[in-house]
């Protein structure tokens, strides 16, 4: 294109540029709509059979890009030539072939373009297709994942486990776990769990229920810990407020109850000051605390203990806040942490006396309608009884009926008697009206 | 690519010749009323040094065309009115006994055809034999009787005429012949503005007077000229494609030519168009043939070498028609613009 004569140059170059881009999107569109076919069909098999390759399907959406590879090799490989170049823009001027005779001879005709309109480009044509295939993409991506479906055993075993690793994760987030109780809890768990898968019956649930009491409890005691070295501390720091030395067996308790708190795991995370004061991390593992003697690091243990303290049933507090939500860890469920002792003895099941089992516990209202709501209203046809058809028995009594003559106008289905100067009246109902009233009226069924 | 450096005609030889050219359609459409685009097909092929087959009703100015082209190019003219006791030395000519010098021999006495401008009028009336006597003429312009083959004169052309109509005690041309018309140009009556027009300038209906606008020596410059006219390869592509797509076997072959041709043009047609192309460019006043100037010449150069098949004549097509839809359906160019693409209207 660049040794042609300067008459035809700048148009054929124009023409030149035009064509190589109508030339891409008649190409790329064919390889763009494939590549997005070709992807929508790989996310629906990956929807439906894959659930694994589920995290890789928006990858997909590279395909029309990748298309761009292919389109571009063959653009380059059926771009047109400078002669049909000329051949098309001698057609579209008008045939003359003027512009034909320019390019082949060279030779300095004068030349003026005037009928030649560039050709437009209308890339619609092709570009519709390509939407359509993102559309099948779309919605293919938008097929919700079919997880394959677990046996029953399965998800029954994962079911009796489930609550108890929502327990495990809630006590771990509050930091009331020791590394080594999570890793017995969480074996302790799986086990259950395989067991549950190779029996299920009761005592799957029981051993999950049993499990949970067993945290429960250590949880108690932790905080019964908790609540001793708070008491000592309280009854140290009053005498210490109070300028007289503390006693060999108020030091000593305290001691006991620090040691007892790492026993428990609750100076775990405690400031290194704290634990510095109290001997370093050794002797907290070992049980051997000692408290010291300089009056000033007591009063820094005493402020330190409890900050620490107070954080430490911080946390406890916000274990007995969680929502009471199936699945949740409630503590307050096992008397051992939130013990109420009943009326005649008995209380929550596993803390003795005598109790109704696992079923003695209250029930509870959330969304159940109103009982007024419960009746809904219908038309009912005329309460009297106007034909021998529209009955039913209510009840057979023995022996043959006694008419009573008073009941003699019961074709109107009402009846009237004078008690006392009083007149009263009945009326003798449909069974479809007697039925509802009954109904409507019976308060056996709710709560 | 580096253009093909060639030879072209300058602006200067393009604007003689027209004026020369311009002269001589001037004067044949002064005796030929409401006919231009008649006459500029038959000029374009007697620039092509084709032969024409004129065909028409009668009085159409069919033999007053061929007479005023006579008059005008200053060639010697004759004419052979074909009638079925025509024999074919009626038109080449025969040897005669004949007595010199006290002896006797055989001397040759050359026919009509011997001319440079030979009018076969109702061509179709003579008998086959007859007929055949012109192929050798009109082919290899030379004639060969007893054993002797004599050059005819240069230019030679043959217009002939035929009626449509009237068939019967005729001989349609056999396609060989045919095949040796350049073109067949098909002359269709005048409308009333013409008429008039002729009633107003011929009394006795006679042409007007003409004088020779083109000696023999201009003419034959013109004949260089017109070889001269480039024909861009492009353009030649269409004329092959074109013709490539009359014969009904071909991918190409648009549905007309499928389901009514029996046979397509031969090579001698695409001949005919190229060199058809040249003269009505040259007449136009360019030094090339365009795409324009093949579809103008393609109906008269290819409907009469078409051979169609029976059922185009029950379903009403002729060769003019299935020439039509052909131009419809063959592009100008090899490759189109892309689908994506559309040419610019208006």
């Amino acid at each position: 294109m660049t040794n042609l004569p300067a008459s035809i140059r700048p148009l054929l170059q124009r023409l030149q540029r035009r064509l190589t881009v109508g030339l891409f999107l008649e190409i790329w569109p064919r390889w763009a709509t494939g590549s997005l076919l070709v992807a929508g069909t790989l996310a629906l098999l990956a929807r439906i059979f894959f659930a694994s390759a589920a995290s890789i399907l928006p990858w997909l959406w590279i395909a029309p890009l990748l298309a761009l590879l292919p389109a571009l090799i063959l653009c380059a490989r059926h771009a047109y030539r400078p002669a049909e170049i000329a051949a098309l823009a001698d057609s579209l001027g008008g045939g003359h072939g003027t512009l034909l005779t320019i390019f082949e001879t060279g030779a300095a005709h004068p030349f003026t373009m005037s009928q030649f309109r560039m050709p437009r480009l209308r890339p619609w044509r092709k570009l519709w297709a390509v939407l359509a295939a993102a559309g099948f993409l779309v919605v293919a991506l938008l097929v919700p994942q079919r997880i394959p479906a677990a046996d029953g055993r399965t998800v029954l075993a994962n079911d009796v486990v489930a609550d108890l690793k929502t327990a495990v994760e809630e006590l771990k987030s509050e930091e009331l776990l020791t590394p080594e109780e999570e890793k017995n809890l969480a074996e302790e768990i799986e086990r259950i769990r395989k067991d549950a898968l190779n029996r299920m019956d009761s005592s799957s649930w029981e051993a999950a229920d049993a499990l949970r009491e067993k945290m429960a409890a250590g949880l108690s005691q932790k905080e019964d810990a908790l609540n001793w070295a708070a008491e000592s501390l309280a009854h140290y720091a009053a005498a210490a407020q109070a300028g007289i030395p503390p006693t060999s067996a108020q030091s000593e308790e305290l001691a006991d109850a620090i040691a007892k708190l790492a026993q428990n795991g609750l100076l775990s995370d405690a400031p290194s000051d704290l634990q510095k004061l109290l001997g370093g991390k050794d002797a907290l593992a070992g049980g051997n605390v000692k408290l010291p003697k300089d009056p000033e690091a007591l009063r820094r243990l005493a402020a330190s203990l409890a900050q620490h303290l107070g954080d430490r049933s911080a946390r406890f507090g916000n274990i007995r806040r969680l929502p009471r939500e199936p699945g949740r860890f409630n503590p307050s469920e096992f008397g051992e942490f939130n013990y109420e002792q009943g009326p005649e003895g008995n209380g929550p099941p596993g803390s003795g006396g005598i109790n109704r089992g696992r079923g003695d516990a209250e029930l509870t209202w959330g969304d159940e309608s109103l009982p007024f709501d419960r009746f809904k209203s219908a038309a009912l046809p005329p309460g009297s009884v106007r034909s021998p058809d529209d009955w039913s028995p209510v009840t057979v009594l023995p022996g043959a009926p006694q008419e009573a003559p008073e009941l003699s106008g019961a074709s109107s289905g009402m009846q009237f008697s004078g008690t006392a100067g009083q007149t009263a009246w009945r009326r003798t109902l449909s069974p479809r009206h007697y039925s509802a009233v009954k109904r409507y009226f019976d308060n056996s069924k709710s709560r | 690519m580096t253009p093909e450096a060639r030879t072209l005609l300058t602006q200067d030889e393009v604007t003689a010749a027209q004026n020369q050219i311009g002269k001589l359609v001037h004067q044949l459409r002064r005796v030929i009323l409401g006919k231009e685009a008649m006459i500029d097909e038959v000029v374009a092929a007697l620039l092509a040094r084709g032969h024409v087959l004129l065909e028409g009703l009668p009085g159409l100015g069919k033999t007053e065309l061929v007479k005023a082209l006579s008059r005008l190019l200053s060639l010697e003219f004759r004419r052979i009115q074909f009638t079925p006791d025509l024999l074919p030395t009626d038109i080449t000519g025969s040897h005669i006994l004949q007595e010199r010098e006290g002896r006797k021999e055989f001397t040759f006495h050359p026919g009509p055809v011997f001319t440079n401008l030979l009018l076969a009028d109702e061509i179709n009336r003579a008998s086959p034999k007859t007929q055949a006597a012109l192929l050798e003429a009109m082919q290899e312009r030379r004639v060969t009787t007893f054993g002797e083959t004599r050059p005819l004169p240069d230019p030679f052309f043959v217009l002939a005429t035929q009626n449509p109509i009237e068939l019967e005690g005729t001989y349609p041309l056999p396609e060989a012949q045919l095949d040796r018309f350049m073109v067949k140009v098909d002359i269709i009556g005048v409308d009333q503005p013409v008429l008039e027009e002729i009633l107003m300038t011929r009394v006795h209906g006679e042409a007007p007077h003409l004088e020779p606008v083109l000696n023999l020596s201009e003419l034959h410059n013109l004949f260089r000229a017109t070889d001269a006219v480039h024909l861009p390869r492009a353009v030649a592509n269409f004329i092959s494609r074109l013709v490539a797509a009359t014969h009904p076997r071909t991918k190409s072959a648009p549905e007309a030519v499928s389901n009514f041709v029996k046979y397509g043009s031969s090579p001698r047609g695409a001949i005919a168009i190229g060199a058809a192309a040249r003269g009505l460019a040259l007449l136009r006043g360019k030094p090339n043939v365009g795409f324009d100037e093949v579809r103008r010449v393609a109906v008269a150069g290819l409907a009469h070498r078409l051979v169609l098949d029976y059922s185009a004549k029950l379903e009403g097509w002729d060769g003019h028609r299935v020439i039509h839809a052909l131009l419809d359906a063959v592009p100008d160019v090899e490759r189109g613009l892309p689908q994506t693409m559309e040419a610019a209207k208006g």
